[in-house]
C-alpha cells in the first residue's frame, strides 16, 4: 500500500474483547454500508462494513469477539486465519484495528499482546473512557502509546466521539509497514518457537510464525491436526519441546498467560491511576437488585413478562400482522382480476403468496422481540438474565449461556439456534440447538388462536384477571419448555454424554442502550428472516401447492354441478339484487365443493387418506392428517391447508370466523358426531407445540452442526414426541371431557 | 494458617487471591484469558452458585463445576 495508489481498497480487520463497544464502534465507523454473510462451513458470521475517508476507500472486517487469538477449534481459526490472510475468500488485511475498554485494561491488553506478533500495522481505540472517568481510573495515554509502540485513539464510540481521529489514523497507517515486535515469551520459548517455524516452513514456505508459535502453545491437539495433519515426527518433536521448556520453568500452555500479563503488567506500570470512587457505582447499586435471588427473580419475571405482551399485543404486532396480511390479500386480490383461472394464477395465489405470505405476517413479532433483546443486550441485562437462569439449567446439565438462544426461540428458532454460537462447549451447543425448536415460536400461535378461540370456553377465573384461553395458550408454551428440559436432560444422559460444565461470563456494566445499533440489529434479523421466506419457504410453498394441485381431473371435479352452475349463470343475469346475492353464495358454495373434491384428489389428499389410520388415535380424521403434513416446510401453512381441505377456501386466517365456525360444525362422515372437540383441539395444538414441521429450521440445524444426522435426528425425536403427546393429550382428556 | 478452599465458599465482600485452577489445560487457559489466574486478587460481589466476583474492573459470574475449580487463599485480606 503507498500514497501514491489511494483507489485501492485498504482492508481492516476488527478484533477486541466481547463487550467493548465492538460493535457501535463497527456500525459508527462503516454506518449502513454492511454486508453479512457466513464463512463456509464453520458458525461464524462474516461481517463487513466499508467507508470512504479522504479518498480512500476502506473495507472493515468485523471479527467476533474474544479474549484470545488461539484457535482450539475450526470456528475460532476462522479468526486468525483472516488476520493472516490464509483465508481463501477474504483479502489479507492492511492493517488491524484493536478495541480495547479503559476502564479494563490490565484483561483487554492481553489479546493486543497477541495481536503485535501478528506484524500488521497496528492501531488502538480506547474506547469507553467515558465509563473509565466514572470508576475513577486515568490514563496516560501519552506514555501508553509509548510503551505499546501502537498508536492509540481515544474514542467513546457510543457517542461517536473520535471516530474521525480513528479513521485518519487508520488511513495513515496503511504507509507503514507492519513490524515484528519483541515477544513477550522468555528466550528459551522464542528459540523453540523458531525451530518449529523452520520445521512448518520446509513444508510450506508462506507458515506464519505466529501459527508455529500457537501450535506450541496448542496442547488440545486441535492445531496440529489442522497445520501437521497427524506428522509423527513433528509430533514428537513438539511434545520433546514442550517437555524441555517445562523443564526449564515455562510449561505449555501456562506460559503465554504468565508472559503476557507480565508484559501487560509492565506496560501499564505507572500509567493507570485508580482514585477510590464513592462505594458502589451505579452497575453495582443496581446488580444488588437485579442478582438477587429474590428481586432478581422478580423482575426478571417482570420484564419477561412485558416482553411477550409487546411481542403478542394487538395494539403494536397485531396492528402490523394485519397491514402486511391486508396487503397481501390486495395482491392477490389483483392477481386474481388480472389472471385467467389455472396452474398459473393457483401457483401464484395458493403457492407463492399464501405460503411465503402466511409466514411474512410473522414479521412484526420476530422484529419487536428482537428489538426487545437487543435492548436488554445492549444495556447488559441478558448476561445477568444468563446467570440467574445458570441456576435453572445447570440441573439439567446445561449453562446459563443457553438462556440466550433458548430465548430467542420464542421468536423463531432459526435466530435462535444461530446465537447458540456463543457457547464454547460443543455438547452444550448441539444440546442447546437440538432443543431449541421446541420453544414455542411465533409460527405457533396462529395456531393456537384459531383452536383456542375456537374450541375452549372464554370462561375467567378471578373475577375476570385469568381467561381460561389465555391458560390453555400458556400452557402451550409450558409444554414445551417442559419437553425441552426433559429432552436436554435425556441427551445428556444418553447419546451426549458428560460432565455439567463450568460456567463462566462476564458481567458488563449497564449502559444505555444505543438506539441505532438496537435498530440495526432488529432490521438485519428482520431482514434475514424475509430473504429466508423468500428462498426456502418459496420453494418449499411451491412443492406444496404442486402435490396438492396435482393430479387435477376439473372435468370429474365439476361434471356434477355444471348444469346447476349454468342455470344459476343464466339466472343471474335477469335476477334482482338480493336474489343476486343468494344465486351467488350458492356458486360460492359449488366452488368450495369442487375444491374439496380436486384436493381430495390430489397427491397430497390421496396421502392424507392413506395416514388417516395413523391419525385415528390422535383423534384427527385425514384432512387433519394431511394438513399436518403439508405444514412440514412451516406450521402455519395448516391453517391454510385446513381452509382448502374443509372446502372453504384457502384464504383463511385465524381470526376468520368462518373458518373457526365451519370447523366447529365438521362432522364425521355419515355420523353426527363432530371431528372438531375439545380433546381434538388440544391434540393439535401440543403436536404442533412438539412437532418439527419447519423446513427453514431443519435447515439451519444442518448449516450450523455441519452434518444432516442432526437435522434428521431432530426431525425424529420431535416428530415421536408430537405423535405420542398428542395422543396422549387426545385419550386422556377424552376420557375426561367426552364421557 | 492458610489453606485452600475453594472460590465458592467464600462470603460476600471478602477479597481472597487465587491459589489454584484445577481442570484441563485447556479450561485453565481459558480462565486465565478471562483474567483469572494464579494470584489474581478477586472479590467475591455474591456467594452462590454461580457466583459474581470481581476480578479488576470487571465482574464475572462463575459456577464451578466438577472438571473446574477455583481454590483461593482463605487467609483473607
Amino acid at each position: 500500500m503507498s500514497v501514491d495508489a489511494p483507489a485501492e481498497t485498504l482492508t481492516v480487520a476488527l478484533v477486541g474483547n466481547p463487550n467493548t463497544g465492538k460493535s457501535t464502534l463497527f456500525n459508527g465507523l462503516s454506518g449502513i454500508r454492511q454486508k453479512t454473510g457466513n464463512y463456509p462451513g464453520v458458525t461464524v458470521e462474516k461481517k463487513h462494513g466499508s467507508f470512504m475517508h479522504k479518498g480512500q476507500k476502506v473495507t472493515l472486517i468485523d471479527l467476533p469477539g474474544t479474549y484470545s487469538l488461539a484457535p482450539r477449534s475450526p470456528d475460532e481459526m476462522v479468526t486468525v486465519d483472516v488476520l493472516l490472510g490464509r483465508q481463501s475468500d477474504e483479502a489479507k488485511p492492511n492493517a488491524v484495528l484493536v478495541i480495547v475498554d479503559a476502564s479494563n485494561l490490565e484483561r483487554n491488553l492481553y489479546i493486543v499482546s497477541q495481536v503485535k506478533e501478528l506484524g500488521l500495522p497496528t492501531v488502538v481505540a480506547l474506547n469507553m473512557s467515558d465509563i473509565a472517568t466514572r470508576k475513577g481510573i486515568t490514563i496516560d495515554t501519552k506514555k501508553l502509546k509509548k510503551r505499546l509502540g501502537l498508536p492509540i485513539v481515544v474514542t467513546q464510540a457510543h457517542r461517536r466521539d473520535g471516530l474521525d481521529k480513528l479513521r485518519d489514523t487508520i488511513v495513515s497507517l496503511a504507509d507503514r509497514p507492519g513490524k515484528q515486535s519483541d515477544s513477550p515469551f522468555p528466550p528459551e520459548f522464542c528459540e523453540k518457537v523458531d525451530e518449529l517455524h523452520a520445521k512448518l516452513q520446509q513444508e510450506n514456505a508462506e507458515t506464519p510464525r505466529y501459527l508455529a508459535e500457537r501450535l506450541l502453545l496448542d496442547t488440545s491437539g486441535y492445531l496440529e491436526k489442522e497445520l501437521i495433519g497427524g506428522g509423527e515426527s513433528l509430533h514428537d518433536w513438539i511434545n520433546e519441546a514442550r517437555e524441555e521448556l517445562s523443564k526449564a520453568g515455562q510449561p505449555v500452555p501456562a506460559i503465554e498467560a504468565i508472559s503476557r500479563y507480565q508484559w501487560v503488567q509492565k506496560s501499564l506500570e505507572g500509567i493507570v491511576t485508580r482514585e477510590k470512587v464513592a462505594e458502589g457505582s451505579f452497575t453495582d447499586r443496581l446488580d444488588k437488585i437485579l442478582t438477587n435471588r429474590v428481586g432478581g427473580a422478580i423482575f426478571f419475571i417482570l420484564i419477561m413478562t412485558l416482553m411477550f405482551q409487546a411481542v403478542f399485543s394487538e395494539a403494536i404486532a397485531g396492528n402490523l400482522t394485519a397491514l402486511i396480511e391486508g396487503a397481501f390479500n390486495q395482491l392477490a386480490d389483483g392477481i386474481d382480476a388480472e389472471l385467467p383461472d389455472g396452474a398459473l394464477k393457483s401457483l401464484i395465489n395458493d403457492g407463492v403468496i399464501a405460503g411465503v405470505g402466511g409466514v411474512l405476517t410473522f414479521l412484526p413479532q420476530i422484529c419487536i422481540l428482537f428489538f426487545f433483546i437487543a435492548i436488554l443486550e445492549d444495556c447488559g441485562y441478558l448476561s445477568r438474565a444468563a446467570y440467574l437462569m445458570d441456576r435453572l439449567f445447570s440441573k439439567v446439565g446445561l449453562s446459563g449461556k443457553s438462556f440466550i438462544p433458548l430465548l430467542s426461540s420464542f421468536g423463531c428458532a432459526i435466530p435462535g439456534i444461530m446465537a447458540a454460537r456463543v457457547i464454547e462447549n460443543r455438547r452444550d451447543r448441539l444440546i442447546t440447538i437440538l432443543v431449541a425448536p421446541l420453544m414455542s415460536c411465533s409460527a405457533r400461535m396462529p395456531v393456537y388462536v384459531l383452536l383456542t378461540s375456537a374450541f375452549i370456553p372464554p370462561t375467567t377465573y378471578l373475577g375476570g384477571w385469568i381467561g381460561l384461553q389465555t391458560l390453555v395458550m400458556l400452557s402451550m408454551y409450558l409444554v414445551g419448555i417442559f419437553a425441552a428440559v426433559c429432552v436436554a436432560f435425556i441427551l445428556r444422559k444418553t447419546i451426549l454424554p458428560g460432565e455439567t460444565p463450568p460456567f463462566v461470563m462476564e458481567l458488563p456494566s449497564y449502559k444505555f442502550p444505543s438506539i441505532s445499533g438496537v435498530l440495526m440489529v432488529m432490521l438485519e434479523k428482520g431482514w434475514s428472516f424475509v430473504r429466508r421466506a423468500g428462498t426456502l419457504i418459496f420453494a418449499m410453498s411451491i412443492v406444496i401447492w404442486a402435490l396438492s394441485y396435482f393430479p387435477r381431473d376439473e372435468i370429474a371435479a365439476t361434471a356434477p354441478f355444471a348444469e346447476e352452475v349454468l342455470t344459476i349463470q343464466n339466472k343471474l343475469a335477469t335476477a334482482d339484487p338480493e336474489e343476486a346475492t343468494k344465486l351467488e353464495a350458492r356458486l360460492g358454495v359449488i366452488q368450495h365443493t369442487i375444491d374439496g373434491q380436486l384436493l381430495r384428489g390430489s397427491f397430497l389428499g390421496r396421502a392424507g387418506q392413506v395416514i388417516e389410520p395413523v391419525v385415528r388415535p390422535l383423534g384427527w380424521d385425514w384432512k387433519i392428517g394431511s394438513a399436518a403434513i403439508a405444514s412440514f416446510p412451516a406450521r402455519e401453512v395448516i391453517i391454510s391447508t385446513m381452509g382448502v381441505l374443509y372446502n372453504l377456501g384457502s384464504e383463511q386466517t385465524e381470526e376468520s370466523v368462518e373458518l373457526k365456525e365451519k370447523l366447529q360444525n365438521v362432522k364425521w362422515p355419515e355420523s353426527e358426531r363432530n371431528v372438531f372437540n375439545v380433546p381434538v383441539a388440544l391434540s393439535i395444538m401440543v403436536f404442533f407445540a412438539l412437532c418439527a414441521q419447519c423446513a427453514a429450521t431443519l435447515a439451519v440445524i444442518k448449516r450450523e452442526t455441519n452434518s444432516w444426522h442432526w437435522p434428521i435426528f431432530t426431525f425424529t425425536y420431535m416428530t415421536v414426541l408430537a405423535y405420542l403427546g398428542a395422543m396422549i393429550t387426545y385419550q386422556v382428556s377424552a376420557a375426561f371431557l367426552l364421557n | 494458617m492458610v489453606s485452600d478452599i475453594p472460590l465458592s465458599m467464600v462470603r460476600s465482600g471478602s477479597i481472597v487471591r487465587i491459589s489454584q485452577i484445577v481442570g484441563g489445560c485447556d479450561d485453565v487457559k481459558r480462565m486465565a484469558e478471562l483474567g483469572l489466574q494464579n494470584g489474581t486478587e478477586v472479590e467475591m460481589v455474591q456467594s452462590g452458585s454461580p457466583c459474581i466476583v470481581r476480578v479488576g474492573q470487571c465482574k464475572l459470574c462463575f459456577r464451578q463445576s466438577d472438571i473446574l475449580n477455583i481454590l483461593v487463599n482463605s487467609e483473607q485480606f
